[in-house]
């Protein structure tokens, strides 16, 4: 069972790493609470939801800042108001953080700053994806690793039964991760 | 959804990055039960902001009908849909003196949440009768005592 110890352990430490460096802050822990068995996947869906409207965005910025004959800085706010709006709704700190400095470039019209702010903007959304979709695969391993020591421990009694309070330590270690229990039928 | 118990009421060691806040949205996020059943109209056209603000609304038993442009959530209420509270993230452009009167007179508030919360656009959204005002997003700790309001 160490290994299963250690994969929550993982989960946990990775969690709180996120909260520390600031990469998502409350609003997503209180994402993760709105979870449950009936949507499991919620906060990964929603994920999945924020990372096309960002990516989009940050194109159209790209695009916008290209022109030649003039940089349309309303669409440039439009777009920053967008991502703003999105990733505070969805706890992405550092990221909305990004968006509230490249505003006052862009409300100066600065291209030359505007495009240092893109390209920060751009390094904090890919970080931030890259490690919600580590998270996300850790949880749904130890999600589908409950599930097996669950029908282990089915098809296994009374022959060689499973200390249920392995299981109940599992279950207790995947919600204080933030994560909601499986239901095995 | 019911609102779902905390994982164990105090956050663990491990987790203790934002103790107090943290403990007190916990707390925001069990405490409420409605007595009545409210109805909520969320006009946001970003998907994935009005997703998360009618799952929040729902998880407090709170009906929801989102729409993503004007022209939807001025139909609805011109067709007379009644509802308990509306969350706008724009003005929109009927909803100006009258109309938000008449509205208000029903008992019914308005929430205006925005991405960017300058000066202007906060005096724009107060000056057409929205009751609040806030910044995204949209949390417990502004929600909460709204619907407490509303139920009575």
């Amino acid at each position: 069972m160490d290994f299963v110890n250690q994969l929550q352990r993982k989960f946990i430490d990775y969690s709180s790493s996120l909260h520390r460096e600031g990469i998502v802050d409350d609003q997503f822990t209180q994402l993760r609470k709105l979870e449950d068995e009936n949507s499991p996947h919620f906060v990964m869906e929603v994920a999945s939801l924020f990372f096309e409207d960002c990516e989009k965005l940050i194109n159209n910025m790209a695009i916008a800042l290209e022109q030649k004959q003039g940089v349309d800085f309303k669409q440039i706010d439009e777009c920053i108001h967008q991502l703003k709006g999105s990733s505070s709704s969805i706890g992405a700190m550092r990221v909305k953080n990004a968006c509230i400095a490249f505003r006052s470039f862009s409300g100066a019209q600065n291209r030359e700053g505007c495009l240092r702010c893109l390209q920060q903007l751009s390094h904090e959304y890919s970080l931030l994806k890259n490690k919600l979709q580590t998270l996300f695969r850790v949880s749904v391993a130890s999600r589908c690793l409950y599930v097996c020591l669950v029908i282990f421990c089915r098809e296994n009694e009374p022959a060689e039964p499973f200390p249920d309070v392995l299981v109940f330590q599992l279950e207790k270690q995947i919600v204080a991760a933030g994560g909601s229990i499986p239901r095995v039928h | 959804m019911a609102p779902t118990s905390a994982s164990g009421d105090q956050p663990s060691d491990k987790d203790n990055w934002d103790n107090g806040r943290l403990a007190r949205r916990q707390q925001l996020l069990t405490e409420i039960v409605l007595r009545n059943k409210l109805t909520t109209l969320v006009f946001d056209g970003d998907t994935m902001c009005r997703v998360l603000e009618q799952v929040l609304l729902r998880s407090y038993g709170v009906q929801t009908q989102g729409v993503d442009n004007g022209r939807d959530a001025i139909a609805l209420i011109a067709f007379g849909a009644k509802f308990n509270l509306i969350i706008i993230k724009k003005i929109l452009p009927i909803m100006n003196g009258l109309e938000a009167d008449s509205l208000n007179g029903s008992g019914c508030k308005i929430l205006g949440v925005t991405a960017c919360s300058g000066e202007s656009e906060r005096q724009a959204f107060l000056a057409i009768g929205v009751d609040v005002f806030i910044e995204k997003p949209l949390d417990p700790e502004h929600l909460v005592p709204i619907l407490r309001e509303l139920d009575g």
